[in-house]
């Protein structure tokens, strides 16, 4: 067992950096697995740009060692380039090792909780390189860690949530330092808040931010190599008891990053599937 | 003569405890949870639930937050499982209503109900005015009533009657 949980961290992929079972596609959340339950994921994210489109996967399972602790691990991919820049918000090539805490749970009235989730985790390059820029980078690994707090009811939902990367320096290279961050607006009709055996529904307004440091190649800081751009769109999912889908889109709104460098992203969009087992187990009395 | 009288009255008596035991459990418990917001949410609960050996049927109303547990005759569910059940998903367990059998002990001044084949063991206090219970002692009634909530990993130790009545 104890293997089992060092082979999973060794893999696993900070929850909440990713898109969730239970929220947005694209920014930070809060929730976490229940006690022994296994969620299984599969998301494709796109990112269409002047130079084409990116595509990226992130197959995997999250595992939930107590209410409040959850480990995942997953498989990334990389198809397309788009000689983009480095981004923390979308899956990418890089495995990761992690697991996220959900370290403040209070619960006010039915059907609402307020709460903040924290993970921590260890960047390891996957077996892809990317493209543009980042291709020609010595890839070495990196720690990253996200904080999400927010509040979940029947009707809305509102999280917002930050994250910071750093990359170790490899062969005098080193990838960019990444901030990012995000805010959530769901909402769930009334019309929609029905009972668990029917399909359930949110909409999401979902509001991104990342900004990267300058890139480091053959021990020389690479002027203007550093990117700040903020992102917009809305994303929905739908449930029903185990099974979860959810799809969005994002546009710029704001983007400081050089042309010259990088190809310039007209869209990011992505489509998540999940499948949650939920424990029966309960010990005897 | 005297000795195959002595073992009839043992059997019948072990006769007797093992039918009391059969008897006595939960019959239905209604528990209010908060914090579950979403449809796998209450499908957790109702997984969790379902998964106590005697648990017949789970019903989960997101919106008000009941979690309605009918239990099947004989079974040995205790109270600690259900609140356990709610606590492994991260959710809250707050007041219940329960319909049980079990034995009534104690005083006319201080009753307990006791649910035989499980530990559980309350102190038992009228909701309202209260009913005379001393006629009830020793033996096994049929209790509708309220437990509070209790503590993360606790099961209250007093329940609130509404209704007893000697078990049919």
């Amino acid at each position: 067992m104890r293997s089992l949980v060092l082979l999973a961290c060794a893999v696993a992929l900070p929850n909440v950096a990713m898109a969730a079972d239970h929220g947005p596609v694209f920014g930070y959340a809060t929730p976490v697995n229940s006690e022994r339950e296994l969620s299984l994921d599969t998301g494709i994210f796109g990112r269409s740009g002047s130079r084409g489109t990116q595509f990226s996967t992130s197959s995997g399972f999250g595992y939930g060692l107590t209410p409040h602790l959850t480990i995942s691990a997953f498989l990334p991919a990389v198809f397309g380039s788009g000689s983009l820049s480095e981004s923390r918000m979308t899956a990418g090539g890089e495995w990761y090792a992690g697991a996220s805490w959900r370290f403040l749970h209070s619960v006010t009235t039915v059907g609402k909780r307020v709460e903040s989730t924290a993970s921590l985790g260890v960047v390891l390059p996957g077996p892809q390189q990317d493209s543009g820029l980042l291709a020609t980078l010595h890839r070495a690994p990196g720690v990253a860690g996200t904080v999400a707090t927010g509040v979940a009811s029947r009707s809305q939902y509102l999280w917002a949530g930050g994250g910071y990367t750093r990359f170790a320096e490899g062969s005098h290279d080193r990838r960019p330092d990444t901030v990012s961050w995000s805010g959530v607006y769901g909402y769930r009709p009334p019309k929609l808040r029905r009972g668990y055996d029917q399909w359930d529904y949110r909409g999401f307004a979902e509001f991104t931010g990342e900004h990267t440091g300058n890139v480091t190649t053959n021990g020389h800081m690479l002027p203007n190599s550093g990117t700040t751009t903020l992102w917009l769109g809305p994303s929905v999912l739908a449930i029903f008891k185990n099974v979860a889908i959810s799809g969005g889109m994002q546009a710029p709104v704001f983007r400081d990053a050089s042309d010259s460098i990088y190809g310039r992203e007209h869209i990011r969009f992505a489509i998540n599937f999940s499948y949650l087992r939920y424990s029966s187990h309960t010990s005897s009395h | 003569m005297k000795n195959v009288t002595m073992k009839t009255v043992l059997l019948a008596g072990t006769l007797a405890v093992s039918s009391l035991a059969a008897q006595a459990e939960y019959e239905q418990v209604n528990l209010t949870v908060f914090g579950m917001d979403c449809a796998p949410c209450a499908h957790a609960i109702h997984v969790s639930m379902k998964g106590i050996p005697g648990v017949k049927t789970v019903d989960v109303d997101l919106n008000t937050g009941l979690v309605t547990i009918k239990l099947a005759p004989g079974n040995g569910a205790a109270m600690r499982q259900f609140n356990q059940a709610v606590e492994k998903n991260g959710f809250t367990h707050k007041d219940a209503t329960v319909v049980a059998r079990g034995k009534l002990t104690g005083t006319a001044s201080a009753p307990f109900f006791e649910v035989a084949g499980t530990q559980d063991r309350f102190a038992l206090t009228p909701d309202s005015s209260p009913a005379g219970v001393s006629a009830l002692l020793g033996k096994t009634v049929t209790i509708t009533g309220v437990l509070p909530q209790a503590a993360k990993g606790k099961v209250a130790d007093t329940l609130r009657y509404k209704t007893i009545a000697e078990a049919q």
